[in-house]
């Protein structure tokens, strides 16, 4: 931001340093261990009174001289050169705040080159015991020069204490100085042992050659354990969020840690094999190759710690995009464009959106990420992306991607950069704002007959989730059943009415297949499943499903009281908007194999999990084997945190920030626009959202990870930390919420069941389970709340999308109006007379408020 | 766009900015002279092989003996005072590298190959035969182009006004060529490379040739020419520098500023003088003089990067970090004094080693 950027495309995303680097570290090491490997071979061909092993050693020597001083020095250069290229605001704060590490360093450099040339110039012409002292000396300098940078490069990935004193010892002798120091002496050690293969096994005489090839064999076994220690030293001992990060969440990190892994037995087994005597023809190739291996080694290792420090540059001080932490609200207020030193478009115009976009991506993400390059390609990473898919990713990184440094820009950065990666690099249109769809509206639903004089029984019916989403790609994995539960109360009218529950016998008829209810509580229910987005006689998707409900006396069978109401099911879960893939049914609803893959592989990067392979497999997950979901009374696993706050908690990281309840409609099915609507009853029609009830989407994520950060689970504490500053409600006063058990409670508004003095019922939950308004009954304990209202999302009077009466068929039979039961002073309904009384509730006695 | 609006915040120092500056002086003066010795015997030694193809003249024997320890020091004695710039200067180095970037990280391949060719040159002297010169060719063309980027940049980053190009050209392929003063510059530097490296050979031929005395006086005074012949082209060169430097600059080094035009008067005056030394074949008097005048240049030379960006910037202006680094400065002096102490040692053990040998 304080630089320009070295604009590169496909040589973008770090592949310079990360080329430079590899290569150079691999030769500095041998550089130290190399010099003590030169010296004491040295003084074995002088004890040994050796001609042959001190000829050796002279070859090697210089082999070490051209290689390190040839290679090793000038990429050493090279890779100052490069950071000052790719990030000059980092190692502008390296240089100035370890200006005289470096200039220490240098002396001990000048020491080393000095050293370096006496030993190789003066091999054979000086005295053996000056000789090994010149050597001994440059030993001493490069290892010196080690212990220098070691301090430095330390400090980037564990700067301790200096983040807070700038004391320049806290920097230096950081968390991971000791045991980096020793992890990095013990590889020096055992490249030493490498490289010595290379000219060990060149030698002609075979005795030679195989007592020297085993002598380098020892080089590098000999450390191995100590090194193996040192790394676990440096593992553990590093701060428990790096630890974390590197170990646990990084996804990236996996193949070099996988790759270290594997590695380590394949040089020790490599050292075990050149120890044996085998033909030179074998042997010298087999040097070769473990030269390879130790590059891929030594280049693992450097891919973990450097990963581990994304997305710094210096940890919790510098970020990868060479943006100081403390710089990142500013820019995400004010705007990165408006505030860089380096850009030509400050403001955003429609002519230069995409050169706009184009600045944004050089300064924030060509850092790592190159454009059709080998280093993290934005192409592949961005293919499936959607305007609203990239934003929201944008909107997550840094606290859902923690691995990625937050987006230090504003709104209008995101649109710039969102529309140069997916028009400029992709060659996209712009997408045109979506139009609502065109609902193909069933056959229209008639409520069923019913004679206030003759009959003698109402049938109350209505679902128990009026909002009931199901994610039908179960063979992938399962999250929300393709099911809904039928409810129904039978009332025998009069003027004292009676909830019948004996002599009885439901049943609800589904695509023509019965179904008997069975009564608990005065409530008779019955699950359906599956339940099937569609409606006999009418193609596409069809979301609301009709059921006949009818209540017949056990013993004749005769049918006494029949009703008709909806089912509904909701399969147009936002998913794809951001995992990508194609609708499952009538390009507008359900949950393809290609979006739920791509779930699947999201989670198994992101939380280590093989998801997708045991979908592949024929074995699908569902979430709630690990996730605790009380809507179906499954524990879970204690350590992890349950669905609701999961599912919340982390895609608001990337979705919170859109308004108000456009944020829900991006998951649920209540887009307003979408195939479902399925937001439909009174509520909606005065004007209502998702927000008056639930709060924001941060705020409702906050409410569910509240009791799983009390519960001390460390993810939940993860999310709530990034999520709490950025809530409407202070994170603090949140009250928190278990789902499906405390949920907004409709007295918080409606007290003493009056007009509603507020509108936000947010954070006014229930308490139990049975205070659930699904789950209530009216003051009189007979009947359920919902059986004169209908179910929650969908509550009389209904405007259902498809078909205004469909959701009131009830209310329109027995009162013709699609008002509650019994409203407008309806009470003959059940009691055939006029009633003074007000014993369903307070309030109840009086004219419907919202009238249509 | 105001050019002062894309000069970068500096970040803090930890000592104040006089020790940086005595620092990067030192320093510079220390890679000027050994760059310069390498850069100028590697040209001369190619002009011998190209009028001697067939011979092994002593200069480039002398040359491929010391060119590679040359190159190792000159880069080494570079790294530091490209560290005490950047500490000074970083807002703007960093800027004008930025702008030509993959000219200046060639500069890295162009080191590999120029030090991996100076060593087949050295290793392979003799088997070489009369390719020598092909070879010497891949040491010398890649230090000139170095040269010739380092000039680039080091003009680059005293020209904010410049740097505007940037955003019509922000891929690192940016050169300062329109810059008046860049080839005088360039050149100012090479044939001064020229001259020391002369004088080097003449140094090396003297009192490490090992020959009969003719041949070694023969040699002493090609060097002591070059060096003389150089000097005198490079009072054209310097003039034409001057010529070309921006009004303020020029005026500031024609009286504006007493301790500008002094330096550079005593610098012009040592040319001439160690010139003059040159052609009466005093060896030592000439090196003596030419070694003062390369320590005046980098002087003069620091005041006019100071005055060019005067309008932008002084180092004074530079904030002291709140944590100060006395100590460790401390610790560095006495680090060098030590690290010196163990060179010195290592290069008596050297001399002695090659003594006894020669005996």
């Amino acid at each position: 931001m304080n630089y320009p950027v070295w604009q590169l495309s496909s040589a973008g995303g770090g592949l310079l340093i990360a080329a430079m680097a590899v290569f150079h570290v691999y030769i500095a090491h041998f550089a130290v261990g190399g010099g003590l490997f030169l010296v004491m071979t040295e003084i074995k061909g002088l004890r040994d009174n050796s001609t042959a092993i001190l000829d050796y050693v002279h070859r090697h020597a210089k082999f070490f001289l051209l290689t390190t001083m040839v290679l090793g020095g000038m990429t050493g250069v090279g890779i100052w050169f490069t950071i000052s290229l790719l990030s000059p605001a980092a190692t502008s704060t390296l240089i100035h705040n370890f200006v005289f590490a470096w200039a220490i360093e240098w002396l001990f450099f000048v020491g080393e080159i000095v050293a370096l040339f006496v030993y190789y110039y003066t091999f054979g012409r000086m005295n053996h015991r000056d000789h090994l002292r010149v050597g001994w000396l440059y030993f001493i300098f490069a290892w010196l020069s080690l212990f220098v940078i070691n301090g430095v490069i330390g400090f980037m990935l564990t700067p301790g204490a200096w983040l807070t004193t700038h004391n320049f010892w806290d920097g230096f002798f950081n968390p991971s100085f000791w045991p980096a120091l020793c992890l990095r002496t013990t590889l020096a050690l055992m490249l030493a042992g490498l490289f010595g293969f290379v000219t060990a096994t060149a030698i002609r005489e075979e005795e030679v050659r195989e007592q020297l090839v085993r002598y380098c064999a020892l080089w590098l076994l000999a450390p191995f354990a100590l090194f193996l220690a040192s790394a676990y030293w440096y593992a553990t001992g590093l701060p428990q969020p790096l630890h974390t990060l590197i170990f646990r969440r990084a996804p990236e990190i996996v193949p070099y840690v996988r790759t270290f892994v594997v590695v380590s037995p394949l040089l020790f087994a490599g050292g075990l094999l050149m120890a044996i005597r085998l033909p030179g023809r074998i042997k010298r190739p087999l040097a070769v190759i473990m030269l390879l291996l130790g590059l891929v080694y030594m280049g693992s290792f450097e891919f973990i710690r450097e990963g581990g420090r994304r997305p710094y540059l210096i940890y919790d001080h510098t970020y990868s995009t060479s943006i100081a932490k403390a710089d990142v609200p500013r820019l995400q207020e004010g705007g990165f464009l408006a505030s860089a030193r380096w850009v030509k478009n400050r403001q955003v115009t429609d002519k230069n959106r995409l050169a706009a976009g184009r600045e944004v991506y050089n300064n924030l993400c060509l850092p790592c990420h190159s454009i059709g390059g080998p280093m993290h390609d934005i192409l592949p990473l961005t293919a499936h992306d959607t305007p609203l898919s990239l934003d929201a990713r944008l909107r997550g990184m840094g606290r859902g991607d923690t691995f990625m440094p937050p987006f230090a820009g504003n709104a209008t950065d995101r649109a710039a950069l969102v529309a140069f990666i997916l028009q400029g690099l992709h060659a996209r249109p712009p997408l045109p704002l979506p139009a609502p769809l065109n609902l193909a509206a069933p056959p229209a639903a008639a409520p069923l007959p019913f004679d206030p004089q003759k009959d003698d029984y109402v049938l109350l019916a209505w679902p128990e989730f009026g909002l009931n989403e199901a994610t039908d790609a179960d063979h992938l994995f399962g999250l929300l059943p393709a099911g809904n539960q039928l409810n129904a109360q039978l009332i025998r009218r009069g003027k004292s009415p009676q909830v019948v529950t004996d002599g009885v016998t439901l049943s609800v008829r589904y695509h023509g297949r019965a179904t008997a209810l069975t009564q608990q509580e005065g409530v008779f229910s019955a699950t359906i499943t599956p339940l099937a987005a569609s409606v006999p006689g009418q193609e596409g998707y069809q979301p609301y499903p009709l059921v006949i409900v009818e209540a017949r006396q056990e013993t004749s069978g005769k049918l006494i009281a029949i009703t008709q109401t909806v089912l509904p099911v909701f399969t147009d879960l936002g998913c794809r908007n951001c995992h990508g893939g194609p609708w499952r049914q009538a390009n507008r609803a359900g949950l393809s194999d290609a979006t739920a893959n791509n779930i699947l592989a999201a989670h198994d990067r992101l939380s280590h999990t093989d998801l997708l392979a045991r979908a592949k497999a024929g074995k699908p997950a569902a979430c709630r084997e690990c996730h605790a979901d009380p809507r179906f009374a499954a524990p879970g696993e204690s350590s992890r945190i349950n669905l609701s706050a999961a599912l919340h908690g982390f895609h608001a990281l990337y979705t919170g920030g859109h308004q108000g309840s456009a944020a829900c409609h991006l998951c649920h099915a209540t887009d307003p626009r979408g195939a479902s609507r399925a937001f439909r009853g009174v509520h909606q029609a005065v004007g209502l959202d998702c927000v008056n009830c639930h709060g924001t989407m941060v705020d409702n994520a906050i409410s569910l990870l509240r009791p799983e950060v009390e519960a001390g689970k460390a993810e939940a504490s993860r999310l709530f930390d990034q999520l709490a500053h950025a809530s409407t409600t202070p994170a603090s006063a949140i009250k928190p919420r278990r789902p499906w058990v405390n949920e907004p409670d409709c007295l918080t508004c409606h007290q003493a069941f009056g007009a509603p003095e507020s509108d936000t019922a947010f954070n006014g939950w229930n308490h139990q389970k049975n205070d659930l308004f699904r789950n209530r009954f009216d003051e009189s304990g007979s009947l359920r709340c919902a059986a004169c209202h209908n179910s929650a999302h969908a509550l009389y009077p209904a405007a259902s999308p498809y078909g205004a009466n469909r959701d009131d068929l009830v209310p329109l039979q027995y009162q013709s109006t699609s008002y509650p039961i019994g409203s407008d002073r309806g009470c003959p309904v059940c009691h055939r007379e006029e009633m003074k009384d007000e014993m369903h509730h307070a309030n109840s006695l009086r004219e419907m408020r919202n009238r249509e | 766009m105001d050019p002062a609006a894309l000069v970068p915040t500096p970040d803090t120092i930890p000592v104040a900015w006089g020790w940086f500056q005595f620092l990067l002086m030192l320093t510079f003066v220390l890679h000027l002279l050994v760059m310069n010795a390498m850069l100028g015997s590697g040209i001369i030694a190619l002009v011998t092989h190209w009028t001697h193809p067939d011979g092994s003249p002593a200069i480039c024997r002398l040359t491929a003996g010391k060119l590679t320890y040359l190159i190792a020091f000159a880069v080494n004695f570079g790294v530091a005072p490209l560290l005490f710039l950047q500490v000074l200067y970083g807002q703007f180095l960093y800027t004008s590298s930025v702008l030509m970037a993959w000219h200046w990280l060639a500069v890295i391949a162009l080191l590999i190959l120029a030090y991996g060719a100076a060593y087949l040159y050295a290793l392979k002297y003799k088997p070489l035969g009369r390719a020598r010169s092909g070879v010497l060719w891949l040491v010398v063309l890649p230090l000139l182009l170095i040269g010739f980027i380092f000039s680039n940049n080091m003009t680059l980053m005293l020209r904010p006004d410049a740097w505007r190009q940037y955003f019509d050209q922000p891929n690192g392929t940016l050169l300062n060529l329109a810059d008046p003063t860049l080839f005088p510059r360039y050149l100012h530097m090479i044939i001064g490379a020229i001259a020391i490296g002369g004088l080097f050979l003449a140094l090396m031929a003297r009192y490490q040739l090992h020959e009969s005395p003719h041949n070694t006086e023969k040699s002493v005074s090609t060097g002591l020419n070059w060096f003389a012949i150089a000097t005198l082209v490079q009072f054209w060169i310097g003039a034409w520098l001057l010529a070309v430097q921006p009004a303020p600059i020029r005026t500031l080094l024609l009286g504006g500023s007493p301790l500008a035009t002094t330096f550079l008067a005593l610098a012009v005056a040592g040319g001439l003088a160690a010139m003059l030394l040159a052609l009466s074949r005093r060896l030592i008097p000439t090196v003596a003089v030419a070694v003062l005048t390369v320590i005046l240049m980098p002087l003069v030379r620091d005041l006019m990067r100071r005055a060019s960006l005067a309008p932008y910037f002084a180092p004074a202006d530079l904030t002291m970090a709140a944590q100060t680094q006395y100590g460790l400065m401390i610790l560095f002096f006495i680090l060098l004094l030590v690290t010196v102490a163990i060179i010195v040692y290592l290069l008596r053990l050297a001399a002695v080693a090659t003594r006894e040998e020669v005996c």
